[in-house]
């Protein structure tokens, strides 16, 4: 049981599960986000009942959903201490030593023949390797390098990162709170009716936020930029405790709790209707807001306005009109005569939708973000070994001549790791070539579909059945993959080759 | 006389970025010509594409300064980036990888989003003010990690694509190229045509399950004599590659977009279309990652996760504006 909820493979099934369910809801307008009225309007009354019965338009909160969320949890935590973290012991032990049998089995390796004694050669190895990023080490005849090895935190990284999220997660559900109020100047409001979860343990503030002012600026187009509000956080007996102007992006932080500027609108109209006051509610209309006045025989009269400052449009709408038609408009602050009717406009009232939050778990989640974000980009470093061996033993040992093998492995970039294993070889014959000795490389094909010059063209020499000097010209003659030449004459025109 | 204005420029110089991108294009698929012409012309293709690199770099420098603000406000602006990181991911590939075959693809690539960003209507290219919630510096960080992961992801797909044709599952390669093509068509008939966005979603999806489905099961259908396995695992190398940095951005631009949702509104995440399809993308790719490095599916299989991949950020990219989701990052909207 415990193998099962740890497995990579019931991650890789909840992932893929868990995508398709987040798919579908992408898909559907979720009642919870846009309302129900939305999905009827995108896909008609009985198309709307099928997904609304088959939870798809609230798929979020599906029973369904919540199982695959818990499922992943599970295997993130059983996982984690299973198969992850155990691996963070591999950090702290040092590279084994491998001989030549070992190295032969690596999946990437060569062994190579050279005509001199290697003493010197294994700095020069070594300070190439350095070069290349690797931490070198040399004992005796045995050489281990490695590069990428915090590469291999990745996962340990990217899981605490997870299991930190999902701590911090509870610790807001189970003491944070949030809401929404929409507000007009003047008006206050406690957090009392804040929502939170069933399982809940935190405690609502006694405080009370007023609204001051709000208004909206506009681009010279008349768009809207940006909307403020100034708040202020009183106690019972209206002692100011705080007082800042807000705006979206751009919140007011009192005791753990975030008020934000979430929306913004105009929330009636002010007139005078032959000296005596009335408040007419507004609508949304676009980039408008719309009072409606109905007079008798179905007729009705539109007071449109774009903004607090933009002249009030009047426009007369009969039953038998095909359109409403513009009668009039005033400037806030004036007033205008209507079939007899004096009215002035006042100016409106805005109100601000301010949403609220106490959030005592975003610490945790923060830290939890940079460790998911650093964790991933930990798996971009790829971890990488090489091993080599000057082995003495072998039956081309002595008579100035050394074999080394040299051997690596890698789970990224595995191209990579075989071309510098390659340089490496290619660095050995230009020292060959300084010298003006021969040498003859033994390459072995690797899991890689790599060269194929095989055991087969170095086999004589090794056992000792030919006696000729091993050159180039004999390895190559002796019976090997004809595709491999270019490779062994010339190994620098190999990423050309590539391609073709 | 010629128009110095940074609003001229930017248009000028995107143009030529077009351009240098068309003619890298042609000389990438010429150099398959003539076996003598080959490295010659595949170095000059490379030579042409960072011409394109650099002309789009200064676009998007002067459409900022013509914009008076950073450019990355509207679908326009973004495929100018798209173009802009896909040209510039293929040359640090080229650089590591040698990968030649790939740059005919990033620079077709690149062209069409150009094209495509050139074409679309005049609300979607226009400089024109941002609305209350875009104004904020986590526009900067948000943003752009989004789109340089969407275009090397895209390269890991055609990455991916290039290593069924050297692996021989030339019938796998043909089936997922008509699936990328008809969810290609189905998010150019949202763009540019008034037809029923249900249709083209159907034709985006159904496509896409499909052909998937038939790409996955024609694998073991293989050209033997047209099998070249080094190049087979390069390219699977690049594919993986492209993923592994594209995965780290992805993620840092879906946790700063919560982010910013919670510092602007107080809730890191709402389920809204777009926010909810980044994170299907997010949930493919780690699938892919945890297939890879557990070795549980073959090369030619992970190509084809890769092409899923590809397939779902495009889907996520512009399928959500083209398609007719709604939501809060509406932005790029058309319909």
């Amino acid at each position: 049981m415990t193998a099962f909820f740890s497995s990579v493979k019931l991650t890789i099934i909840l992932l893929a599960v868990l995508a398709a369910f987040v798919l579908l809801g992408a898909w559907c307008p979720q009642i919870s986000q846009a309302g129900l009225d939305k999905v009827i309007e995108q896909f008609g009354q009985p198309m709307a009942d099928v997904l609304i019965k088959a939870g798809v338009a609230d798929i979020f909160h599906s029973p369904a959903f919540l199982l695959l969320i818990a499922l992943l949890t599970i295997n993130i935590i059983m996982g984690s201490f299973k198969h992850v973290f155990p691996k963070l012991r591999l950090l702290r032990l040092p590279m084994p030593q491998l001989k030549s049998e070992q190295i032969s089995k690596l999946p990437i390796q060569r062994t190579i023949v050279l005509r001199q004694s290697m003493s010197a050669y294994k700095n020069r190895l070594a300070n190439w390797l350095t070069k290349k990023g690797y931490s070198v080490r040399i004992d005796d005849n045995y050489l281990t390098a490695e590069s990428g090895k915090y590469g291999r935190l990745a996962p340990t990284v990217t899981h605490i990162g997870l299991l930190s999220l999902l701590f911090g997660l509870t610790i807001s559900s189970w003491t944070g709170f949030s809401g929404f109020r929409p507000a007009a100047p003047g008006e206050s409001f406690s957090l009392g009716d804040a929502q939170h979860s069933r399982l809940w343990i935190g405690t609502l503030p006694q405080w009370l936020v007023r609204i001051n002012e709000t208004h909206r600026e506009d681009y010279d187009n008349g768009e809207a930029k940006q909307w403020y509000s100034n708040v202020s956080i009183t106690d019972r007996n209206n002692k100011l405790l705080k007082n800042e102007t807000i705006s979206v992006n751009n919140p007011l932080t009192y005791q753990g709790v975030d008020i934000y500027q979430s929306s913004w609108s105009l929330k009636s109209l002010k007139l005078h209707f032959n000296g005596k006051q009335q408040e007419l509610n507004l609508q949304p209309m676009g980039k408008l807001f719309a009072a409606f006045l109905p007079l008798p025989d179905q007729a009705v009269i539109i007071f449109s306005v774009r903004d607090q400052h933009s002249p009030l449009r009047i426009f007369a709408k009969r039953k038998d009109w095909s359109a409403p038609k513009l009668v009039n408009q005033v400037l806030p602050g004036h007033g205008i005569n209507l079939g007899g009717v004096s009215i002035v406009y006042d100016g409106t009232v805005a109100q601000t939708g301010l949403q609220y939050k106490c959030d005592p778990g975003f610490p945790i989640v923060f830290f939890a973000f940079v460790l998911i974000v650093g964790g991933v980009s930990l798996a971009a470093v790829p971890h990488r070994q090489i091993w080599a061996y000057l082995d003495e033993q072998s039956a081309l040992a002595g008579n100035n001549m050394s074999v080394i093998a040299i051997g690596g492995t890698t789970k990224k970039g595995k191209q990579s790791l075989a071309r510098q294993i390659e340089a490496i070889a290619e660095d050995m014959n230009e020292l060959e070539i300084h010298q003006g000795k021969a040498m003859v490389s033994r390459i072995t094909r690797s899991a890689l579909g790599e060269l194929n010059v095989g055991a087969d063209c170095i086999g004589p020499f090794i056992n000792g059945s030919m006696q000729s000097t091993p050159t180039l010209e004999n390895a190559v003659t002796v019976g090997c993959n004809d595709d491999a030449i270019p490779n062994i004459r010339n190994t620098s025109n190999r990423r050309n080759v590539l391609d073709r | 006389m010629f128009d110095f204005s940074p609003t001229q420029l930017q248009l000028t110089l995107a143009n030529a970025g077009g351009l240098c991108a068309v003619i890298a294009f042609w000389i990438y698929v010429l150099s398959n010509a003539n076996k003598n012409w080959f490295k010659k012309m595949q170095a000059l293709g490379g030579a042409i594409l960072l011409v394109a690199f650099i002309c789009l770099t200064l676009t998007i420098i002067m459409r900022g300064i013509a914009a008076n603000r950073f450019p990355l406000a509207n679908l326009y602006e973004s495929t100018l980036w798209f173009s802009w990181a896909i040209t510039g991911g293929y040359l640090f590939l080229l650089k590591k990888y040698q990968a030649y075959q790939l740059g005919w693809l990033a620079a077709l690539t690149a062209t069409m989003f150009l094209v495509y960003g050139s074409w679309l209507p005049g609300n979607q290219q226009e400089v024109t003010p941002l609305v209350p919630a875009l104004v904020s510096y986590w526009r900067k960080i948000h943003v752009p990690p989004l789109i340089i992961s969407y275009a090397l992801f895209c390269l890991s797909g055609l990455a991916g694509l290039i290593q069924l044709w050297f692996a021989g599952r030339w019938r796998s390669l043909i089936i997922a190229v008509i699936t990328i093509a008809c969810a290609i068509t189905a998010i150019l008939l949202g763009t540019y045509t008034e037809i029923e966005t249900g249709w083209l979603q159907l034709l985006f999806v159904g496509s896409s399950i499909a052909g998937v489905l038939l790409a996955w099961k024609s694998l073991p259908v293989v050209k033997t004599d047209r099998v070249n396995q080094q190049n087979a695992t390069t390219y699977d190398e690049i594919s993986s590659r492209a993923i592994s940095i594209a995965l780290p951005l992805l993620t840092f631009g879906i946790i700063s977009g919560g982010l910013w949702a919670n510092h602007a509104w107080g809730t890191y995440w709402s389920w809204d279309p777009k926010e909810s399809m980044a994170l299907v993308t997010l949930l493919s790719y780690a699938a892919y990652i945890h297939l890879r490095i557990h070795h549980e599916l073959s090369a030619e299989r992970l190509s084809i996760v890769s092409i899923i991949g590809l397939l779902l950020t495009l889907l996520t990219y512009l399928g959500f504006n083209s398609l007719g989701f709604g939501g809060l990052h509406s932005y790029g909207r058309f319909k």
